[in-house]
């Protein structure tokens, strides 16, 4: 689900040596090396910011809470991260990574350009994540490679490489345990009366209390038909009878989850249909499942009702470090679902009479099936 | 007349003046408190993901926002004379523009320098390649808040007072670091924050203030707190420091420092004023006491900056600065300072700027504050 972006991410990312120790990272780079050896890449340039640095904490456990970051991975030497922050911030920022050279970026040719100076002969440099790059910054580091260096795009040949690796897996299950709470905690207040906004900070500072690095919720203020930012208006509820709606995404330890959440007071026929084309979707997600197989299967079993309108066309996509990993389930997909993989799959349907209602699962892809990881809470409210 | 409909129909006045047929400003989808919001300035909607704005010489306007799904709650909100919701910014932007009737050799953008550059090139090659940029223009159109911008701000530093004395009264040793900065973000958002730009952190000798953490507060702890909720999409910020237990003598002593430069700053910013005087009304306090070496990163960033989303002007408070200031400007003047004997101490206000120098919106300037351990 696409959510707002704050402006700034407030909780905390110092590298947890025990979840993920530095070994973990030789492997990482082990893979990337392999990469430059084969493509003759003479270094690889790791870029991410606040809104997408899968790729960058991947492969130096750095999470880009503000502006940029960028990893500087030579195949010989010494890799450097540069970060779009003040030398006054560069202590608290070496804390979140286990590189240990760590400068700032502000200052663009002392910072680049003598790491650059180290890199023996000529030749093509991989990129990932340069079309997240302003055009300024872009033009900078143009400068600086000269007509010595060419860039490559790596994206594609590091994704075919990354798989999901045992400890982000267990990292993963423990950021589902955290918004399967949170998603408890948003229904509560619902349930007893109070308005949806109260419910969705109620479920925020949930997750914000067990370590949440960072939360985003949507909410219903038209009984699951559209969906909004928080607003902090704090309305009260208008109709006691009618059902809630709203969208929770935590991040725990760098890896994302979320839920949907929808409440209802009475049976109604878009829930038993959003439910059974939630059945479906779990049934089927497998290895070798194709993606769009699984979307038409699902849709057939939301009818008579069309997928609702906020799922943007997709039952599902990949998840864990970035909220949108790709692999979209929708009608023209093209992929079918592989063993490592963690999907978020959503579902559901709007009805004028009874409302929105929309679920969600996350699930882990395994070598003969499927790990579920959560469900959305039950939406029977009484 | 909104502000939105004021700075629109400058806006029209403005590719008159410069012979242009359209204006086309975008935004990446960030609540940025560094940087100007082009589309929300002319909009009064921040949407959720890309967007733009189309402001034509007859002065029609378009919003154009993503995902799809947003342009509902988009319509509501908006200024401009139509809104349209897609996944596809760049296609429905030339669509958009073909309505308009703008040739794209007579058109100015604003805020693509700011966009990824994948989406940057895909809308540059929407607007026919030809287009000049004022990445200016927004920022000094909006430059001045209007009286409704002002009072969103006053109330923005409202909710980061009350949000504050919440967290004095949460503190307490054992507490983890974000524990208590969920205590302090989820009251401010009760409060009616829609956003913050929060920091804090706590040591028993601070280099700089940073994201909350798994440290456990203790006794002699220095907690640091820049506290910068956005309201109605003002952002207002307060920078201030607790400490658990009794304040030593020297903490005192020193903090008292900062609290003469945030003096300093304040009668020095009249209109007129260059941020470099400013700055070096307050470094000089610094440099009275014995610390005009630490007056530099990283013992310190900036003595303040514009807050962003609507302008980020007048800039960072620094001593290369030669931006003068004008009345009505809203930003945050912090002398924040790192200091051998204490570490790390922060002491900021919002202020706008009036002709006897820059008030403080807060009701309650700085202290050194303690808690009971």
């Amino acid at each position: 689900m696409r959510t707002v972006q704050p402006c700034i991410v407030i909780g905390s990312y110092v590298w947890d040596q025990d979840r993920v120790p530095r070994d973990e990272f030789q492997i990482r780079i082990a893979e990337l090396n392999r990469l430059m050896d084969a493509n003759g890449w003479k270094a690889v340039l790791v870029y991410g910011d606040a809104a997408e640095h899968s790729a960058l904490a991947w492969f130096s456990g750095f999470t880009t809470r503000l502006r940029w970051g960028m990893a500087l991975i030579p195949r010989q030497g010494e890799p450097r991260l540069l970060i779009s922050m003040s030398s006054r911030d560069v202590p608290a920022m070496k804390l979140m990574t286990w590189i240990p050279d760590v400068v700032s970026g502000w200052s663009w040719d002392s910072a680049f350009d003598p790491w650059l100076a180290k890199l023996e002969g000529d030749g093509p440099i991989g990129s990932i994540g340069f079309e997240l790059m302003r055009p300024p910054l872009f033009a900078s580091l143009q400068k600086s490679l000269g007509n010595r260096f060419s860039l490559q795009a790596a994206d594609e040949a590091v994704a075919a490489v990354r798989s999901t690796r045992p400890r982000e897996l267990s990292q993963i299950r423990a950021a589902s345990r955290l918004v399967q709470a949170a998603g408890a905690a948003f229904v509560e207040p619902w349930r007893l009366g109070k308005d949806i906004e109260t419910s969705a900070l109620a479920a925020e500072r949930t997750a914000r209390m067990m370590a949440a690095q960072d939360v985003r919720t949507l909410i219903s203020f038209d009984g699951g038909r559209t969906l909004s930012p928080f607003r902090g208006a704090f309305e009260p509820q208008a109709d006691r009878q009618s059902g809630m709606a709203g969208y929770i995404a935590v991040k725990h330890m760098g890896y994302w989850a979320d839920l949907f959440v929808t409440g209802t007071r009475r049976a109604s026929e878009v829930e038993q249909r959003t439910q059974a084309s939630l059945r479906t979707l779990l049934d089927l997600a497998k290895p070798g499942a194709v993606a769009a197989e699984l979307y038409a299967k699902a849709t057939v079993a939301l009818a008579p009702y069309s997928l609702h309108p906020v799922l943007s066309g997709s039952v599902g996509r990949r998840i864990g470090l970035s909220l949108n990993e790709g692999g979209e389930i929708r009608s023209d997909s093209g992929h079918a679902l592989k063993p490592g993989e963690i999907y978020s799959l959503a579902t559901g349907g709007y009805d004028p009479q009874a409302g929105g209602a929309l679920t969600s699962a996350m699930l882990a892809i395994t070598a003969t099936g499927s790990e579920l990881l959560h469900l959305s809470p039950a939406s029977k409210l009484q | 007349m909104g502000v939105q409909q004021v700075r629109l129909s400058e806006t029209v006045r403005y590719l008159g003046d410069e012979a242009l047929d359209g204006l086309v400003a975008v935004n990446y989808g960030h609540n940025s408190f560094l940087e100007s919001h082009a589309v929300f300035v002319l909009s009064g909607v921040r949407p959720i993901g890309e967007s733009a704005v189309v402001v034509d010489l007859s002065g029609a306007s378009t919003l154009i926002v993503t995902p799809a799904w947003d342009a509902e709650r988009a319509t509501k909100l908006s200024h401009t004379s139509k809104t349209v919701g897609t996944d596809d910014l760049p296609g429905t932007l030339a669509t958009v523009l073909g309505e308009h009737r703008i040739d794209g050799r007579k058109l100015v953008s604003v805020g693509l320098s700011t966009l990824a550059q994948g989406l940057a090139k895909r809308i540059e090659a929407a607007l026919g390649g030809n287009s000049r940029a004022n990445e200016l223009f927004i920022r000094q159109l909006a430059r001045i808040r209007s009286p409704e911008e002002l009072a969103a701000s006053q109330r923005a530093t409202a909710i980061a007072e009350q949000g504050y004395a919440h967290m004095l009264t949460c503190v307490r040793p054992g507490l983890h670091e974000y524990e208590l900065a969920a205590e302090l973000y989820c009251e401010m958002k009760r409060l009616g924050a829609e956003d913050n730009f929060l920091l804090m952190s706590a040591s028993q000798h601070n280099l700089a203030v940073r994201a909350a953490g798994g440290r456990v507060l203790d006794v002699g702890d220095i907690i640091l707190s820049e506290i910068t909720p956005c309201y109605q999409g003002q952002f207002a910020q307060i920078c201030r420091t607790t400490v658990i237990g009794k304040p030593t003598p020297v903490m005192h002593e020193k903090y008292a420092i900062l609290q003469a430069a945030m003096r300093a700053g304040q009668k020095a910013a009249v209109p007129g004023a260059s941020m470099r005087a400013v700055t070096a009304a307050m470094d000089d306090c610094f440099r009275a006491s014995g610390y005009g070496d630490y007056c530099r990163p990283p013992y310190m960033r900036v003595r303040g900056h514009g807050l962003g989303i609507t302008s980020d002007l007048p800039g960072d408070l620094t001593a290369e600065s030669d931006t003068r200031l004008e009345q009505g400007m809203v930003f945050v003047m912090h002398p924040n300072q790192y200091i051998p004997e204490t570490g790390y101490l922060m002491c900021g206000e919002p202020v706008v700027i009036t002709p006897d120098g820059a008030k403080a919106l807060s009701a309650r300037v700085a202290e050194l504050d303690s808690v009971a351990a």
